[in-house]
Order: C-alpha cells, then sequence, then structure tokens
C-alpha cells in the first residue's frame, strides 16, 4: 500500500481510519472535486460515478473484505463461516452458489410476502402511534428489520429478539475488538446455525416452496449445493439482512425529518414509496462504500494499481457527484441514475427485491400514519463512514 | 422462445451471464450479447436470468 501512496503523491489523501472521519465530509467533496480517487491509510477510494459503475465491474477486481478474519489474525467458527459465503467467493464458486441460491430470492417469491410485510408495520406502528413519541430504531426499524428475515424463513415473529440479539453478537466481529469478542461471536455463531440447521430440517420433512425450501430443493443435488453451503447461505441471508434494514429505513427517517414536505408528499402519494426508497438510498446509503482488491496490477485512468491494493468504492459520494446529479438535493419525484446502495456486478446484493419490497411497504405506512415527525432528543450514530446509521433514535409526531 | 434485453435500463451487472450463461455473455468490449432465439432446452436457465436481473431488463416471450 505504500507504493500507492508513493507513486501518487499528486493524490488527495483521505484519512478514513480517523474516527472523526465522515464520509459526507468537505474534505471528500474537495477530494472528488481534484480528482477520480484518492489516497487512504488502506489503499485508494473512488470518488466519481462514472469510475464506481466501472469498476464495481471490473475483471480484475474481486470483494475485498474476504481476507477480515486473517487481517485480524483470528479463526473460529465465524471466521470459518465468513471466508466461505457467497461474499467472500468469486469466479466459477460463486457463480455457482449464486445460481443455487437465486431461486429462494426471487421476485415471485417475494411477491407473496409483500402482505405480510404490511401487517409487520401495521403491528408495530400500533403498538407506539398513541403515545405520539417512539424510539424509531428500538420500537420501528429493529424489529421489523427482524421480523421480515422471521417471514422470510417462517419463523414466528415472536422470535425476533433473540434473532436479532445472536446477529449483533455475531456482528461484533466486524468491529475492530473482533479479537476480545471471539468468544461471544463464535457463541452466537453457534446459535444462529443450529437455528438453520433446526429450518432445514422440517423443511427435509415436509417440503415447502417458500425460501429455506427452495434451498433445500437446491441441496438435493449436492454437487451443486453441498449441506455446509446450504447452512452458509441461510446464515448469510439472517446476518446479511438485519442490520443492513434496520440502519437503512433509519437513514430514510433522518432525511423525512430533515425534509417535511418530502415527507407529506409521500403521504399524500404512497405511489411514490418506490421511488423514495431509492432516492434515500442515492443520498444516505448505510453501505456508504464497498470494498474490492485488485488480483492483478492493473492500469486504470493511467494510474497503474498494484496487485493486493484495496479499493474503496465510495457509493455515499459517488451519488452527489456534479456531472451525472446536477441538482443533487433530496427529491423524490426526481428522475435519477442508479445508485450503489446495493452494490454492482456480480456481488450485486442477493436480497434486493426483499429489502425494496419492504423498504417500500415501511415508508408508505409509516408516512401515513406518523405526521410531521421531528427529532425528540439525541439521536446516537454509528461512525458516518463504513456500514452506518441510527442505533438510536427518539422522535416525535402527531399520530393521524 | 424470443429473448430481448432492454438496453436502456441493463447495468451491466452480469447476473443474467452467471444465471444462464449458454444464453448471455459479455463481449470482450464490454458489452453484453445474448442468443435471440435459443433452444427451448434453455427455457429454464433464461427464465432464471429474466428473474435473478437485479434491473429487470430481461423479456422472454
Ligand atoms: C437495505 C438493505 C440492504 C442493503 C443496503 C444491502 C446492501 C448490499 C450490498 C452493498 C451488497 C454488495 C457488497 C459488495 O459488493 O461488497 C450486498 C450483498 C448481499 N446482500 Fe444485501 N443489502 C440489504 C439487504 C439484504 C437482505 C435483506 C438480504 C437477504 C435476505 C441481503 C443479502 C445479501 C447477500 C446474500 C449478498 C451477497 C451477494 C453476493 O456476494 O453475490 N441483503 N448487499
Ligand atoms: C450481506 C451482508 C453484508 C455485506 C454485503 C457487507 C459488506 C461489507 C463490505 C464490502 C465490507 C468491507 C468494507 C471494508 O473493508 O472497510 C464490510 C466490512 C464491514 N462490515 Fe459488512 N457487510 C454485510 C454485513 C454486515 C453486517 C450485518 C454488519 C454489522 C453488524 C457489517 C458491518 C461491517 C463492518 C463494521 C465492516 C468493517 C470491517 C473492516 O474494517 O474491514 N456488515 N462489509
Ligand atoms: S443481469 Fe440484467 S442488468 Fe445485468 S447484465 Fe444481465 S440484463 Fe443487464
Amino acid at each position: 500500500m505504500m507504493q500507492v501512496a508513493d507513486s501518487f503523491e499528486t493524490l488527495p489523501f483521505l484519512d478514513v481510519a480517523d474516527p472523526n472521519f465522515s464520509i459526507r465530509s468537505q474534505a471528500v467533496l474537495n477530494a472528488r472535486d481534484e480528482s477520480w480517487c484518492a489516497k487512504t491509510p488502506y489503499g485508494l477510494a473512488v470518488l466519481r460515478y462514472d469510475d464506481v459503475l466501472k469498476l464495481l465491474r471490473h475483471p480484475t477486481l474481486r470483494q475485498g473484505s474476504y481476507r477480515w478474519p486473517t487481517h485480524v489474525g483470528v479463526t473460529g467458527l465465524f471466521a470459518r463461516w465468513w471466508e466461505n459465503m457467497l461474499l467472500s467467493q468469486e469466479g466459477e464458486n460463486h457463480a455457482r452458489l449464486r445460481r443455487m441460491a437465486n431461486p429462494a430470492f426471487s421476485p415471485k417469491l417475494i411477491k407473496d410476502l409483500r402482505p405480510k410485510f404490511e401487517i409487520l408495520a401495521n403491528r408495530l406502528i400500533d403498538g407506539f402511534a398513541a403515545k405520539g413519541e417512539c424510539d424509531f430504531i428500538a420500537e420501528f426499524t429493529e424489529p421489523y428489520a427482524t421480523g421480515v428475515i422471521c417471514d422470510l424463513l417462517g419463523l414466528p415473529f415472536e422470535k425476533w429478539r433473540e434473532l436479532a440479539d445472536i446477529a449483533g453478537d455475531m456482528g461484533l466481529a466486524l468491529g475492530v475488538t473482533y479479537k476480545q469478542d471471539l468468544a461471544t461471536v463464535d457463541a452466537a455463531t453457534q446459535k444462529i446455525f443450529d437455528y438453520a440447521e433446526e429450518l432445514v430440517a422440517l423443511r427435509r420433512a415436509e417440503p415447502s416452496d417458500d425460501f429455506i425450501g427452495t434451498l433445500v430443493k437446491a441441496n438435493e443435488d449436492k454437487s451443486k449445493l453441498n449441506d455446509q453451503e446450504l447452512l452458509d447461505m441461510i446464515v448469510l441471508a439472517i446476518f446479511g439482512g438485519i442490520d443492513t434494514t434496520r440502519n437503512q429505513l433509519g437513514l430514510a427517517m433522518d432525511m423525512f425529518i430533515r425534509h417535511p414536505d418530502q415527507w407529506a408528499l409521500l403521504a399524500e402519494k404512497p405511489e411514490l414509496a418506490r421511488a423514495a426508497v431509492e432516492e434515500v438510498m442515492r443520498v444516505r446509503p448505510t453501505i456508504t462504500w464497498v470494498t474490492r482488491e485488485a488480483t492483478e496490477t492493473f492500469t486504470y485512468n493511467d494510474l497503474e494499481i498494484p496487485k493486493g491494493t484495496t479499493l474503496h468504492l465510495f457509493s455515499q459520494a459517488a451519488c452527489s457527484d456534479p456531472t451525472v446529479f446536477p441538482n443533487p438535493e433530496f427529491d423524490i419525484t426526481a428522475e435519477r441514475n442508479p445508485h450503489f446502495g446495493f452494490g454492482g456486478g456480480a456481488h450485486h446484493c442477493l436480497g434486493h427485491f426483499i429489502a425494496r419490497g419492504d423498504m417500500t411497504e415501511a415508508l408508505k405506512l409509516l408516512a401515513q400514519r406518523l405526521k410531521n415527525p421531528r427529532f425528540n432528543g439525541d439521536v446516537s450514530w454509528l461512525p458516518d463512514s463504513g456500514n452506518t446509521g441510527a442505533i438510536k433514535m427518539p422522535i416525535a409526531f402527531d399520530p393521524a | 422462445m424470443k429473448i430481448d434485453v432492454d438496453l436502456t435500463i441493463c447495468l451491466l451487472h452480469g447476473q443474467c451471464v452467471i444465471a444462464a450463461p449458454e444464453v448471455f455473455s459479455f463481449a470482450d468490449d464490454g458489452s453484453l450479447v445474448w442468443v435471440t432465439d435459443p433452444d427451448e432446452g434453455l427455457r429454464a436457465d433464461a427464465e432464471a436470468a429474466a428473474d435473478a436481473c437485479p434491473e429487470q431488463a430481461i423479456i422472454i416471450s
């Protein structure tokens, strides 16, 4: 990585390792004006729309976080899963796993879940609407995101707390304290695998055409999806679907509280909910960057990028790039170029039909039932980089 | 069976290439190419590709 820094003296520098670094800071905008890319303590940051679009699909790049457990010097249950699951795989192995998983994530299967999303959202809103206030994360986005996964897996909603806690403990693996938290992380990983095994046993005994049933069907030919890969995929759906959705919906509320006219418009025109999801993910994506790693030395925009270099593709900065978004203000009625909130290319989010479906339902109902939402105390935030979002968001509103 | 791709919304993710490699592929210049009237035997693959396409750009008729 020093090599990159040395050979590219002229590139701007962004200290993404600084705990106070913000992906939305003026420093990032200045760097984007100056160059298509910046140096960081961990490699390069790609800042402009066209370059993020191209590099997400670049054949010389592989997904970049597969090495995380090795990087922190950890082995164990979580590490084994992380290194073997879909997101960490490339080429033919990735393609095979993705082909096997696709039917379980298909838009047809998801359509059947839409009415359940509506019931879930209304049930949660019923729980706090009369008070005129709530912690939007604890009382809505977290139980909603987890409840959606319960619906997907065919688990009763009552399981949500347990599932959220397990996923939270597992999530410690992605923080800098992974090594210290290893016992907690691996205990949670064991629990989630026990869950997955139980669900699989149920579907083997009683075949079905729901999410797990569809994966179990793919597992009939073990050479295409073996037993371990089946469980790894179910665990990825649980782990990858909860915090992402929780965070993204919290960020949506943050945007709308700052743009009350847009919230009123959404309440009036619920058919805008789908576009609202896209516009929120453009200006305020929870996954603010995705990482890629160069598998070979290659040249891009006249820059020689050495093998092993990590590239952070800044979805957040790219989607306010003035050359593509001349009027970048938050506007749910605007026609826009596509955002990168679900990544792109071979690793494009497999759960996006689910996430788009559940967030559309949620925003539609929230806008109708919570009028004039406003902050009602201090909001606690994750760092404004990497995977971001609110962990506590007290709000007040006028019940409709 | 006839296959069409709405190239105005296709974003070249290549999910169709993963789902149905005998129908879809990338040309050397990076553009998407596909068999416009594949064998009926490839229908299941083609439908899997149409389902998997994140932009829902594939039309089978
Ligand atoms: C708002 C919610 C969500 C967001 C913002 C999101 C975002 C993303 C992003 C950015 C990636 C690509 C990462 C990369 O290229 O490095 C991804 C991949 C993935 N997501 Fe999501 N996701 C969400 C919800 C879900 C849900 C609900 C599920 C499952 C039920 C899911 C399952 C997956 C899987 C399996 C992958 C890996 C795909 C592959 O490697 O081929 N996601 N997601
Ligand atoms: C399918 C689901 C997921 C996808 C596609 C995904 C994507 C990614 C990617 C691309 C990175 C690399 C970023 C980097 O190296 O800085 C990463 C690392 C990270 N992810 Fe996720 N992630 C998923 C699930 C989660 C969940 C559920 C959490 C939160 C509990 C999380 C939190 C983190 C954190 C904190 C890092 C930083 C680790 C590092 O510095 O390398 N991710 N993830
Ligand atoms: S999956 Fe869809 S968007 Fe991607 S290349 Fe194929 S047709 Fe285009």
